[in-house]
């Protein structure tokens, strides 16, 4: 009974914050848990919860998971928004529940911060979890990497349901072993791509096999630690592949599965490994791949993550960078472009973002390729501005405007094909900024 | 052309947190001004490096797992790295690199990784993996016997006690142990420091000290160092200054 009016409690209030035009992406759940801290427990579930863990592509990847099973003609219950903690989730199915707590939906999906997986499933049903990768990711916040995958494997001990795990990513790769007793694990793999490399380009982790501490050896890195390894002396890393792409052309942005074409709207070599494991998903529920072939064609975020906009006449890629690696695969694709270009890199410090910025440190800003002015701004434009010009970049085409109007002003003061990587609270300003710039808002 | 040569500690083990940027740093500053930089590296499994032959060694911060592996290594050179503190090389270490050249650092498990007991501080893990000194720190050093602020960020579980001789005082932040005034571990040739940043990014006055020192010990004269636009470094400091003791 208690549980009924704490959801029809938070029914009121939705409505009411959707009247004040807020979202009320975590509101709902932190009211509702203060009211019933195992409220996750009782939601009545029928349908398959598909969930997918990460650092990086966590919300590109459910959102394409949702996006294709809504293609397919399902309805989907889903927290796209991002809110991807307890108070979040929980807000989503407050949002989507009856009022005796039931869930109609022909799936669940949901991207949960890495620390949240042991913490929402062992109170929630899961079917299937996805795991994209673990690159380091705000230190200061979240610690070391390993402390975050020891959790997950410790949760993973007892989980009996699908794992789809990306077998280059060897920190990911392990956790297949944490339950032996589970038949349902599903490994991927992506073939080497044109700029994959014979050495670690960029801040990686995993160096050493889980295992048995012996170097990793790699076949070759496609970007940061991710690329096709093994372990010499105890063979780690050596799975029997559930899908395996191959072809990746990011010129034409295709690449194939089992001899079949997928499009993608992106260029670059982590998409292709977001949408194979969004194909893994796709195959275990049997979804048609007429499905998916179009959801992949189309599917775009939006949002300035992977973003391509024309402002003023000039081409702006705009993308996320909350770490070193995403840093990182943005700056492989300004690379991989030759013409001209401007960079904007925009660096807070707000508690969101971590008040450690040293991980500016891990991205490789060396040999940009046809780069003609690098601008800088956020709280930390300072930094940003220094760490690139000690790598060489000359420091006389650096300009450093802790005001972001300023810095887009100076941006789009020439033609050139412009870039845009902004952390996490940077991100949205920045749009804005930009969007105002292009009299798009 | 006059040149430095250094020598990088497990650069692939010991890179947690940008900590190379201070390698980039000395060598843009020495490059700017002429001369020329080398830069080696070290890991386990390399030949043996001859530690006198460089006049700057240096090692970064690494996460607990990977410091046991490397410990190991390390302690098989402990003469030959005392050696080369006595003649003068210069030391730059930071975090984990700092607390190994100590007597030891016990883990939060209560394990003892050896230390190569160059110095005679020790290092403790709190019993609690969640409690750890981060944050902004600013501490004033004596660099050339001028206080300078330094600036940096620290992350470090373990607590560092038995600093004869430290770096500087806290103007803001922990340093050595939770709430200490005092941070790091100094003598002319040897900063050991938790200040990640990295450190030498925004004290360009100290990463000039560390070259200077270097230039003079290697060609027995007093360089004098040419100033650079150091515009960026400058308004950072200021920045940064005024946002943390304010």
């Amino acid at each position: 009974m208690r549980n009924f009016f704490i959801i029809l409690f938070a029914k009121i209030l939705n409505v009411i914050l959707k009247i004040a035009r807020k979202q009320g992406g975590n509101i709902l759940g932190k009211i509702a848990l203060k009211l019933n801290k195992n409220l996750l427990k009782d939601f009545k579930v029928n349908s398959p919860v598909i969930a997918v863990t990460a650092t990086n592509g966590k919300t590109s990847t459910n959102n394409c998971i949702s996006y294709t099973l809504k293609q397919a003609g399902f309805k989907v219950v889903s927290n796209s928004e991002g809110n991807n903690m307890e108070t979040g989730i929980v807000s989503t199915l407050l949002k989507n529940c009856t009022l005796t707590g039931k869930i109609k939906a022909d799936y669940i999906c949901f991207e949960i911060d890495e620390s949240y997986v042991p913490k929402i499933f062992s109170k929630f049903r899961l079917d299937t979890l996805v795991i994209l990768n673990f690159f380091r990711d705000q230190l200061d916040r979240n610690g070391e990497v390993e402390t975050l995958i020891l959790k997950i494997n410790e949760f993973l001990k007892t989980y009996e349901g699908n794992l789809i795990l990306n077998n280059d990513d060897p920190n990911v790769s392990r956790l297949g072993l944490a339950n032996p007793n589970n038949d349902n694990i599903y490994y991927y793999h992506v073939d080497k791509y044109k700029y994959a490399t014979q050495e670690l380009k960029e801040a990686g982790e995993g160096k050493f096999c889980p295992f048995c501490k012996t170097r990793l050896e790699y076949e070759f890195y496609q970007y940061s630690h991710i690329g096709k390894f093994h372990c010499p002396k105890c063979n780690f890393g050596e799975n029997e592949i559930y899908k395996f792409a191959e072809n990746i052309d990011l010129e034409k942005r295709s690449f194939d599965v089992s001899g079949i074409t997928y499009k993608i709207p992106e260029n670059s070599i982590y998409t292709v490994y977001n949408h194979l494991a969004v194909l893994c998903v796709c195959s275990i529920y049997n979804i048609d791949t007429e499905f998916v072939l179009k959801s992949f064609k189309d599917f775009s975020l939006n949002n300035g993550r992977s973003e391509k906009l024309e402002i003023n006449g000039s081409n702006t890629f705009i993308n996320l960078a909350k770490n070193p690696t995403g840093a990182n695969v943005s700056l492989r694709i300004l690379n991989e472009d030759s013409s001209n270009k401007d960079l904007l890199f925009v660096l807070n410090d707000n508690i969101a973002d971590g008040f450690d910025v040293s991980w500016i440190w891990d991205i490789n800003f060396d040999s940009l390729n046809n780069v003609e002015r690098i601008i800088t701004s956020g709280t930390r434009a300072y930094d940003i501005a220094i760490r690139i010009k000690t790598s060489g970049f000359d420091h006389t085409k650096i300009q450093a405007f802790p005001e972001l109007d300023k810095a887009v002003d100076e941006l789009y003061s020439t033609t050139n094909n412009k870039y845009v990587i902004a952390n996490y609270t940077a991100l949205q300003p920045t749009r804005n900024e930009i969007l105002r710039k292009g009299k798009i808002l | 052309m006059k040149e430095l040569k250094i020598l990088y500690l497990y650069p692939d083990i010991l890179e947690l947190y940008g900590d190379f940027g201070n390698i980039q740093v000395l060598k843009y500053r020495l490059e700017k001004r002429g001369f020329s930089c080398i830069i080696d590296s070290y890991s386990i499994g390399d030949d043996e490096p001859n530690f006198n032959d460089y006049d700057i060694i240096f090692s970064g911060g690494g996460a607990d797992n990977e410091q046991s592996i490397l410990s190991k290594d390390l302690i098989q050179y402990k003469d030959k790295i005392k050696t080369a503190v006595k003649n003068g090389v210069f030391f730059l270490l930071i975090c984990g690199s700092y607390q190994l050249f100590g007597k030891y650092y016990k883990d939060v498990d209560g394990n003892i990784i050896p230390g190569l007991e160059i110095f005679p501080y020790y290092t403790e893990a709190i019993n609690d993996r969640k409690k750890r000194c981060i944050g902004n720190i600013v501490i004033s050093a004596n660099i050339n016997g001028k206080e300078q602020k330094i600036i940096g960020f620290e992350n470090h579980g373990g607590q560092t006690y038995d600093v004869f001789s430290p770096f500087g005082t806290v103007l803001y932040g922990n340093g050595n142990k939770f709430g200490d005034n005092k941070e790091g571990f100094f003598l002319d040739n040897v900063i050991a420091t938790y200040l990640h940043g990295p450190l030498l990014s925004k004290n360009p006055e100290l990463a000039d000290y560390i070259i200077s020192y270097c230039l003079n010990r290697k060609y027995g004269e007093n360089v004098t160092l040419e100033k650079l636009d150091d515009s960026f470094e400058n308004l950072c400091r200021e920045q940064l200054l005024k946002h943390f003791t304010h």
